[in-house]
């Protein structure tokens, strides 16, 4: 054995001491490490039988959602063309009230009236008297019109009207809502997204169902969540500045 | 009343509705409806239109990208534009306005809004162009 020989058998004992030191040291690591993992193991099973319900269940929620959003819609529709013909309905009625024809007895009599009146002027070739009658006539079938009971009724159906045109503006809540259900729909997914890749790259679990649907378009939260009334004025207040040229 | 026509766009047709009888009742019956921006760029190709009211939020093309485009082109670039949208922030509002939008209006509206929103657009734009 040349001393070339026995360099080398002290190089390799140098180097399996240095190995010894260094798994001293890492020994008791692998011990932490492997009980950390024993410890951790049951939470990982249950975390895995919880993405696994979220995975059926979160396609079902965004479904469910996507029914609310439907039958609104479909809701909102009913009470549009039930409106719309409400609407019609009065305004025939507002328009025979306003002819005096809602009472057929005195609407026929009165357009007889009207008709008599109309050819005694013309017939006396404008006399004075038969002109003053005509005006009196004119008077009296205004005042009709004014005080009768067919004026009160031809306000109590435009009352009417007008409460038909408020069911149908408050009916914009099925739009709002629509979209708020599509920015919560958009969580839904985001969230589903997150739990499908932990499933895919960690519990490699066979129960991924398919993702919701994808909302037709990108729909947010609003950042503000302020008062209908404060918007409003946020609204107004920048419009004023863009007309001043600072927007 | 007045023989204005006046372009409704917004994919819900609910509101498309709403929007119509609300403007029948204040004075404006003449309208048409399109379902999104992209149709509504047809639809203002084959009708005299005199007044745009868009939605943001619409699925092929939203309410921003169709004012855009409008602006965009010589034919209708100095159509009136009005927007009615659920999109109430600050953020939103300055971003419609330097699209080029005349005037906003956050759902929901009521029907005296819609009409002075419009006579407002309308007195302004007869006023840049005297
Ligand atoms: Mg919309």
């Amino acid at each position: 054995m040349n001393q070339q020989e026995l360099d080398g058998i002290l190089q390799k004992a140098a180097e399996l001491k240095v190995f010894c030191e260094y798994g001293e040291r890492t020994v008791p690591v692998l011990d932490e490490i492997a009980s950390f993992v024993r410890e951790i193991s049951p939470a990982i099973e249950d975390l895995r039988a919880v993405v696994e319900v979220s995975m059926v269940n979160i396609p079902k929620a965004a479904d469910q959602l996507g029914r609310v959003t439907q039958a609104t819609e479909q809701a909102s529709t009913d009470i549009l063309n039930t409106l719309d013909r409400m609407v019609a309905t009065l305004d025939e009625v507002i328009t025979s009230v306003a002819s005096g024809m809602i009472s057929s007895d005195l609407g026929a009599a009165t357009k007889k009236m009207a008709a008599i009146v109309k050819s005694l002027v013309d017939k006396s070739g404008w006399d004075e008297d038969i002109v003053k009658l005509a005006e009196a006539w004119d008077i009296h079938l205004q005042s009709m019109r004014m005080s009768g009971p067919t004026s009160n009724l031809e306000r109590l159906l435009k009352d009417l009207q007008s409460d038909c045109t408020e069911i149908m503006m408050a009916l914009q809540v099925q739009d709002i809502t629509q979209q708020h259900i599509g920015a919560v729909m958009g969580t839904i997914q985001a969230v589903a997204e997150g739990l499908q890749q932990l499933t895919t790259g960690f519990f490699s679990t066979s129960s991924a169902e398919a993702l919701p649907p994808t909302p037709s378009m990108p729909v947010q939260f609003e950042q503000e969540n302020v008062g209908e009334a404060e918007r409003k004025k946020m609204v107004e207040a920048l419009l004023s500045k863009a007309r001043a040229g600072q927007i | 009343m007045t023989s204005m026509k006046i372009l409704i766009v917004d994919d819900s047709i609910t509101i498309r509705r709403i929007i119509t009888n609300a403007l029948k009742t204040v004075g404006f019956p003449d309208t048409m409806e399109a379902s999104n921006g992209k149709d509504a760029l047809e639809k203002l190709t084959n009708a005299n239109v005199d007044f745009i009211i868009t939605d943001w939020n619409m699925p092929e093309m939203n309410g921003l990208d169709f004012i855009k485009q409008v602006r965009a082109n010589p034919i209708y670039s100095a159509l009136p534009i009005l927007m009615i949208t659920t999109r109430g922030t600050e953020h939103d509002v300055i971003e419609a306005l330097q699209a080029k939008v005349n005037s906003y209006i956050v759902k929901p509206f009521t029907p005296q809004e819609l009409k002075e929103k419009i006579e407002g657009i309308l007195k302004t734009v007869q006023i840049n162009t005297v």
